[in-house]
């Protein structure tokens, strides 16, 4: 409604698909195409393939994918649970120690999570509490900066729910517990729902905490990728990407269907 | 007849046939709110007699809504103390104390059945299956929504989503029903026809203890036995309806139920008696209404109401005041016109005109009976 | 409807509700921030425990530092600036002067938020490489013998990235804060006489204020956090704070270096963060 004349709308929505092609569009399909490349000198691949996808059935490259999704999954949930216990807790402390509270538990999103491996290292490298070298490290790493996203989303679901509902069930005679069990957390489930999607994605990508503190048997796709690239196989590479962005893409869908069917 | 303190059993008890339970009278005693140095709520001092409706009006600020979330449990009283029936509730959390409350937005449970709306009480409070079943069926009845039973809130309307909600609250049998504007968010229309709809309510229910906070003055003219009439915190009256709207006992009252004309006056004699009436005098003309404790002397207003004016004379309109035509509105179902009497703007509404009327600017007379009229003292400001 | 707003009262007045803040918490202290302070104990202290800010004071000085500190601000105002432009631009085309398919594109955008920030890179060095698309179509039309084009493996490359990977968080609050503007202004102004640029000048523009200084802030939050981005790109002169961490104390195993400079990295987060937490409260999101 800005733009009345054709001619200038034509021109405004030309910019806008460069800016958007070139920026946004051009990376993934150009992923895409290098993960189906058999070899690329000239401006396109010069034939395509399917092998590095089926390579990744097999050997390193598969159990980098299964390191990512356990470690997504796990920690997802875990960070779920805890970012929605903290942020209903922190719903009956008082204005002040709230306010306080709830400030600490989003600052693991505000540090570079390159520190936060780093100070995982620093902490439990020594018994009693050795993580160091094990499985677990990655799980805290990736729970600690997963949780601070979990809070901030499902607070701010709390904060637009109506309190009339809680009061209402209140009122007629609902204790606590049966009252969040049956009235606040249905009621919050798109926001957990979301909640969840995005922790997902987040291990998923996440590299600068685990490659601080990944065992060698505990690979996860991104720092595969990395790996692969850093020593020049790219094809290889670009392949584990596409599966990452699928994996990640299927269960957002997947989540966001769901919520749909749900709230329709 | 003193009321067993609630538990959850008694729910339980009370046969299910029978929707009329035993409703409890409600106490505030002394009740003050505040938040931080402001406050919102200065001691109060009510009764609501069991199955009596209670309208608390006012406007917005004036502490309607947070004497009734006190009585709910919601909000802590600074001072005070609550009474429900026998019990001092003032330290129970809300699900200890036996209401039912109806909010302005019907709270209804979006993800639930409107059978499972209204059992959800029930449910919470360890209700077998046969009470709950008999139960929704009869709250349902009761409000006229039993064939919505398997919908869910959000193929309703708001009127319907209301009356489930009322269904809800009155499904657990509570002692007193809180209704917190519950028809604010319903069109005119549906609203006028709700207001009737509750008041058959009360008449079907007339062991319901009712308390229902509302800013339109005209459900609460409509719905209530008592009215408490709150201004900045306090009460500015409390009494019958039909005594508070025919002797105000003062001028916010006076101007907040139903329009009021208020002329200053003079008295000229005093009231025999409580009850009797005082003559003052506006002008040259002598009036006569309902009086208080007025001395002769007193400088005061009287109150007459526009429908209350009469354009013709006759030996019951004894009053009189002549003042000058200045505006005609009509406005379908009535007429108004307004005159300045002395100074004073005064407005007549009638549904008809006997006579037909003179040239804007000049002089007429108005003619009303002293039953219609009271004297209402001054408001005084502190 | 409420005349008045009530304080939350606690809803049980029984101590237990007040208690449950503690399990998550205690979960906090452990994982995060002991573990901070460990990071701060050791980049003051040596290992036998005595304070030993000259250590401090020498990384502080020294030039790899300085050059990663430098490297680190510049790149993330550069990128912020980046992102503010882009978002500014793509917001306004996406809300005023909408097409069919821009809502799903609006979405599209959002969803790119949910990907790996290392995504864009590694796409960038097949597009951008010395052995990209660019280079190898332009080599082919103009016939050359070099790579013309060789932003990638600098800071451009960098900062490129960046602005494709964050301009979304600006894009977002922006979207929000054009949802709520009246169209009845704009169609006023527009009855008015005015000319698209001036309407946004000053009608659109002080309403997105708040939102592209929310939105902005937390872009300099994120580029200086920025890790996966420098990684990938793995160029020689190209060293931000969060890289230089990683490869003192993996590649090097200097842990006391690489925790003096956590320490600096996060007090600069810190300090923007609590910027961001500032404009967004202003943003009254």
């Amino acid at each position: 409604m800005l733009v009345w004349s054709r001619p200038g709308r034509m021109l405004i929505w030309l910019v806008f698909a460069l800016v958007f092609g070139v920026l946004f569009l051009a990376p993934l399909a150009v992923i895409l195409l290098s993960s189906l490349a058999n070899q690329w000198n000239g401006v396109l691949p010069s034939g395509l393939t399917f092998e590095h996808y089926t390579d990744v059935a097999r050997g390193a490259a598969w159990n980098a994918v299964k390191a990512s999704l356990i470690t997504g999954f796990l920690a997802s949930t875990l960070a779920l649970v805890s970012g929605t216990w903290a942020a209903l807790a922190l719903r009956v402390q008082g204005a002040t120690l709230a306010k306080v509270l709830g400030l600490l538990f989003f600052i693991p999103s505000a540090v570079p999570s390159v520190s936060v491996g780093l100070g995982l290292l620093v902490a439990f490298s020594h018994p009693p509490l050795l993580l160091n070298g094990t499985i677990a490290i990655v799980m805290v790493a990736h729970f600690v900066l997963i949780s601070a996203f979990t809070f901030g989303n499902v607070s701010a679901g709390l904060a637009r729910l109506s309190p009339d509902f809680e009061q209402v069930a209140s009122s007629l005679g609902a204790r606590p517990a049966y009252r969040l069990w049956h009235v606040t957390l249905p009621l919050l489930a798109p926001y957990l729902v979301a909640a969840f999607g995005l922790s997902f994605a987040l291990s998923m990508g996440e590299l600068g905490a685990t490659v601080m503190v990944y065992p060698p048997g505990w690979v996860t796709l991104p720092v595969s990728i990395f790996s692969l690239t850093d020593r020049g196989d790219v094809f290889a590479g670009a392949a584990l990407t596409m599966i990452l962005v699928a994996a990640t893409l299927s269960l957002l869908l997947g989540l966001e269907r769901l919520t749909g069917r749900q709230t329709r | 007849m003193s009321v067993p303190a609630f538990t959850g059993s008694n729910v339980v008890d009370v046969d299910a046939a029978k929707i009329r339970g035993a409703g409890s009278n409600v106490h505030f005693d002394k009740v003050s709110v505040a938040y931080g140095t402001h406050v919102v709520l200065h001691p109060l001092t009510l009764d609501i007699a069991p199955g009596e409706i209670l309208a608390m009006i006012g406007p917005s600020g004036s502490g309607k809504t947070t004497a009734l979330r006190a009585v709910a449990g919601f909000v802590k009283p600074a001072s005070g103390r609550i009474r429900i029936g026998a019990t001092d509730v003032t330290d129970l959390p809300p699900y200890e104390r036996g209401l039912g409350m109806v909010v302005q937005n019907y709270a209804l449970f979006p993800h639930m059945r409107v059978e499972d709306n209204v059992a959800f009480g029930l449910r919470a409070q360890g209700a077998d299956k046969a009470l709950i079943g008999e139960r929704v069926k009869d709250s349902l009845a009761t409000v006229g929504m039993s064939g919505f039973a398997g919908r869910y809130p959000r193929e309703l309307s708001g009127g319907q989503q209301q009356r489930v909600a009322i269904a809800r609250a009155l499904a657990v049998r509570p002692r007193v029903l809180l209704l917190d504007e519950p028809l604010s968010a319903l069109d005119a229309q549906i609203r006028r026809n709700m207001v009737e709809e509750i008041a058959k309510l009360h008449r079907d229910l007339p062991g319901l203890t009712i308390l229902y906070v509302t800013h339109d003055q005209t459900e609460a003219l409509t719905l209530a036995d008592k009215i408490a009439i709150m201004r900045d915190g306090r009460v500015s009256s409390h009494g019958a309806t039909g005594e508070l709207y025919r002797r105000p006992p003062n001028r916010f009252t006076a101007e907040f139920l139903g329009r009021a004309n208020l002329l200053p006056v003079t008295v000229a004699e005093a009231a025999a008696g409580p009850k009797g009436m005082a003559t003052a005098k506006l002008g040259d003309a002598v009036l006569a209404g309902a009086g208080r404790s007025e001395k002769p002397g007193d400088r005061t207003l009287l109150c007459i109401r526009p429908q209350h004016l009469s354009l013709t004379g006759d030996e019951e309109h004894t009053n009189r005041i002549v003042g000058t035509l200045k505006e005609v509105h009509w406005q379908g179902e009535l007429t108004h016109l307004v005159l300045d009497v002395d100074g004073t703007p005064v407005r007549v509404s009638a549904t008809r005109l006997p006579v037909s009327l003179p040239e804007r600017g000049s002089a007429m007379p108005l003619f009303f009976t002293p039953g219609d009229t009271s004297l209402v003292p001054e408001d005084v400001r502190g | 409807m409420a005349d008045a707003v009530a304080l939350p009262a606690p809803m049980t007045r029984r101590v237990p509700g007040r208690l449950w803040i503690v399990p998550p918490t205690a979960l906090l202290a452990l994982l995060f921030f002991y573990p901070l302070a460990l990071i701060a104990r050791q980049a003051f202290f040596d290992d036998s425990g005595v304070a030993n800010v000259a250590e401090f004071a020498r990384v502080l000085h020294a030039r790899f530092f300085l050059n990663a500190l430098m490297n680190t601000i510049t790149i993330s105002v550069a990128a912020t600036a980046g992102c503010l432009i882009v978002g500014l631009v793509l917001g306004l085309i996406l809300a005023f002067v909408p097409f069919p398919g821009s809502g799903v594109i609006a979405r599209l955008i959002d969803t790119f938020i949910a990907l790996p920030t290392f995504l864009v890179t590694l796409a960038f060095t097949f597009l951008y490489g010395s052995a990209g698309m660019l280079n190898a179509g332009l080599m082919e039309m103009f016939s050359l013998h070099a790579p013309p084009v060789d932003f990638l493996y600098s800071t451009w490359g960098v900062i490129l990235a960046e602005v494709t990977v964050y301009s979304p968080f600006v894009l977002r609050p922006l979207l929000a804060a054009f949802s709520l503007i009246d169209r009845g202004q704009i169609e006023a102004a527009s009855v008015l006489g005015a000319r698209p640029f001036r309407i946004v000048r000053q009608v659109i523009l002080p309403a997105a204020v708040p939102a592209l200084i929310a939105g902005g802030s937390l872009c300099l939050l994120l580029t200086v956090n920025e890790f996966g981005i420098v990684l990938f790109i793995g160029a020689k002169g190209v060293i931000t704070l969060p890289l230089l961490i990683y490869s003192k104390a993996i590649q090097e195993s200097a842990y006391q270096v690489a925790c003096i400079i956590a320490v600096v990295n996060i007090v600069l987060s810190l300090g923007l963060f609590g910027l961001y937490r500032l404009a967004a409260g202003r943003l009254g999101v």
